[in-house]
């Protein structure tokens, strides 16, 4: 244990940790930070990134708004998910009480701190000016703390009962006993994908987005705002849905691996629920924005809706075959 | 009596950890064998590398005469694995469960041996509900019914009765010796219940830093059980020291 950590077994502990993670999985640890690296250089690099972040330092009031909110309810969920994790830790029969407001804090700054050298990042690449980079890293650092603090203050709920409740239990088949079929194991990622996109996690994605709207600015009528919010909304269910896929994979091939199932009756039989979900989320998607602008959509929502959805269901194959090759199973 | 598991010289571990050196064992059919241990002696990663969970390094794994890496088919079609109960899906129901791993058996229907084994569980009313939902015990029930699941010719079960009430415990020990007495199966228990042992057992083998370091025929396990005293209990604690 580090020296002088005796007092702060909760912080020791999580040292211990990470030091076992560096000695043991050095590699994986090491490739991870590149990879991360590499995707913010590739978005830094992407022009939008460039003009958001511009306009976004020219209109730093809005800035500070965006920074405030999503530090504030940041907070507030880290100081919940702190008090759950402190009162089930393994320590928590120990005297010494476990740094709530520590853990929040340095969970905070090194948010603020990943952010700034972000924003520094699209500035050394030439994507915004000085001024803009200033104004928004002061933005950042004051919406950061005034975040902090509403956020450490919002009353907090109780502990949160298990994520599985938003679920929706399925009416068994009326011959499951008799002629017993995979389809089923379909419920799994779709259960998955709507507690990824369960209202706690949905609600941040719609509050970025309707501030996103600069509807007092440019005058954007009230029916754009809730069409914007409602397409948010539609689109995280979509990411929600193609994440939990990939997610489910891996845990479902372990548990029927001991069995005589073959990979790709196991992955269709996986990821058809998502692949239609899916489908029919954008197909209603794509009818209701062709009503706004036919040839638009034709030309560029089509295209861009067939690609999500033949990269979802790239990335759900890849992944359950993956998966099947570790556990063993249909080998 | 045929065997249903046959086991030479299995190597197996985690990277650079070495968990299994040199396991030979073997299971006949109408022959319930309990797998003893101390904590990490490597009877969960025995079980894993039966079921195919985890590739050994060496050695070889037969089931009913078909070798796992060979004709891994084959073999899995003969083996019943109860998985631990954290790795049962939380988000389908006890009865989609079912459903699912039988269709993943490729049977033509659920047994009904194995639907009255759910009522004798009184598991029948929490069939409809998620299982992140049930206890420890009700997750074992269903992992058990899992493993049965299509008559398999080798039944693999891992602390069965962890959790498991007084009441649900002996039904399942009835069952799974009703089933070795009929002949159509073997089991391999790994356990630390010795009463389990003691009493239902045919056969009892002790794992020690990765090799069979002792076994304990019928007969043997017969006169431990006539004992006086902690059999058993004194009889693993000398096999543990003499090793």
């Amino acid at each position: 244990m580090p020296r002088g950590m005796a007092a702060h077994p909760h912080l020791a502990s999580k040292l211990l940790l990470l030091g076992n993670a560096w000695r043991h999985k050095r590699g994986r640890m090491l490739l991870a930070a590149a990879l991360i690296l590499a995707g913010c250089a590739a978005v830094a690099a992407v022009p939008p990134t460039g003009s958001i972040l511009g306009w976004l330092g020219r209109n730093w009031a809005v800035a500070f708004v965006i920074a405030t909110c999503v530090f504030a309810l940041s907070a507030a969920r880290r100081r919940q998910r702190a008090a759950i994790d402190a009162a089930t830790s393994w320590l928590a029969a120990l005297p010494a009480g476990s740094p709530v407001l520590l853990r929040v804090m340095l969970a905070s700054g090194a948010w603020l701190v990943a952010s700034v050298a972000f924003t520094a990042l699209v500035w050394a690449i030439g994507a915004i000016d000085r001024f803009a980079f200033s104004r928004l890293a002061l933005s950042m650092a004051a919406g950061a703390v005034v975040g902090f603090l509403a956020g450490w203050r919002l009353p907090r709920a109780g502990i949160g009962a298990p994520g599985f409740h938003y679920a929706i239990v399925r009416r068994p088949r009326a011959r499951w006993a008799s002629a017993p079929s995979l389809a089923p194991l379909a419920n799994w990622p779709a259960a998955q994908g709507r507690i990824f996109s369960r209202p706690k996690k949905s609600a941040p994605v719609l509050l970025i987005a309707m501030m996103a709207i600069p509807s007092g600015l440019h005058d954007a009528p009230g029916q754009v705002a809730l069409a914007v919010a409602g397409a948010c909304l539609a689109l995280f269910s979509l990411l929600s849905l193609s994440k939990a896929a990939v997610w489910v994979a891996v845990d479902a091939a372990r548990w029927l691996a001991p069995t005589t199932l073959e990979r790709w009756r196991f992955t269709g039989a996986l990821i058809w629920r998502v692949a239609l979900t899916q489908t029919a989320t954008l197909g209603v998607l794509i009818f209701l924005t062709s009503i706004i602008d036919l040839p638009r959509v034709l030309r560029v929502g089509l295209p861009l809706a067939a690609l999500y959805l033949a990269a979802s269901l790239a990335a759900a194959v890849a992944a359950s075959l993956l998966a099947c090759r570790r556990a063993g199973l249909g080998a | 009596m045929p065997e249903v598991l046959a086991i030479r010289s299995l190597h197996a571990g985690y990277d650079k950890l070495v968990v299994l050196s040199g396991v030979d064992l073997s299971v006949a059919r109408g022959e319930w064998l309990a797998l003893l241990g101390p904590n990490a002696s490597g009877k969960t990663t025995l079980l894993h590398c039966i079921a195919g969970l985890l590739s050994p390094s060496g050695g070889s794994i037969s089931i009913c005469g078909h070798s796992l890496r060979e004709q891994t088919k084959a073999a899995k079609g003969a083996l019943g694995f109860g998985c631990a109960p954290e790795s049962l899906p939380d988000l389908l129901t006890g009865r989609q469960c079912l459903e699912i791993y039988a269709a993943a058996k490729g049977l033509a229907a659920v047994d009904a041996g194995v639907l009255a084994l759910a009522e004798e569980f009184a598991l029948a009313p929490m069939l409809d509900r998620f299982v992140g939902s049930y206890s420890l015990g009700t997750k074992q029930k269903l992992a058990v019914l899992l493993a049965l699941l299509g008559e398999p010719a080798l039944v693999v079960l891992d602390e069965a009765f962890n959790g498991l009430d007084p009441a649900s415990a002996l039904v399942l020990k009835r069952h799974l010796r009703s089933r070795v007495s009929s002949g159509s199966c073997g089991v391999l228990l790994a356990t630390h219940a010795l009463d389990v042992v003691e009493r239902y057992s045919d056969r009892a083998a002790l794992l020690l830093e990765g090799r069979i370091a002792r076994e304990w025929s019928r007969e043997e396990l017969a006169a431990l059980r006539a004992a006086p005293g902690e059999g058993l209990e004194l009889a693993l604690a000398a096999a543990s020291a003499a090793s």
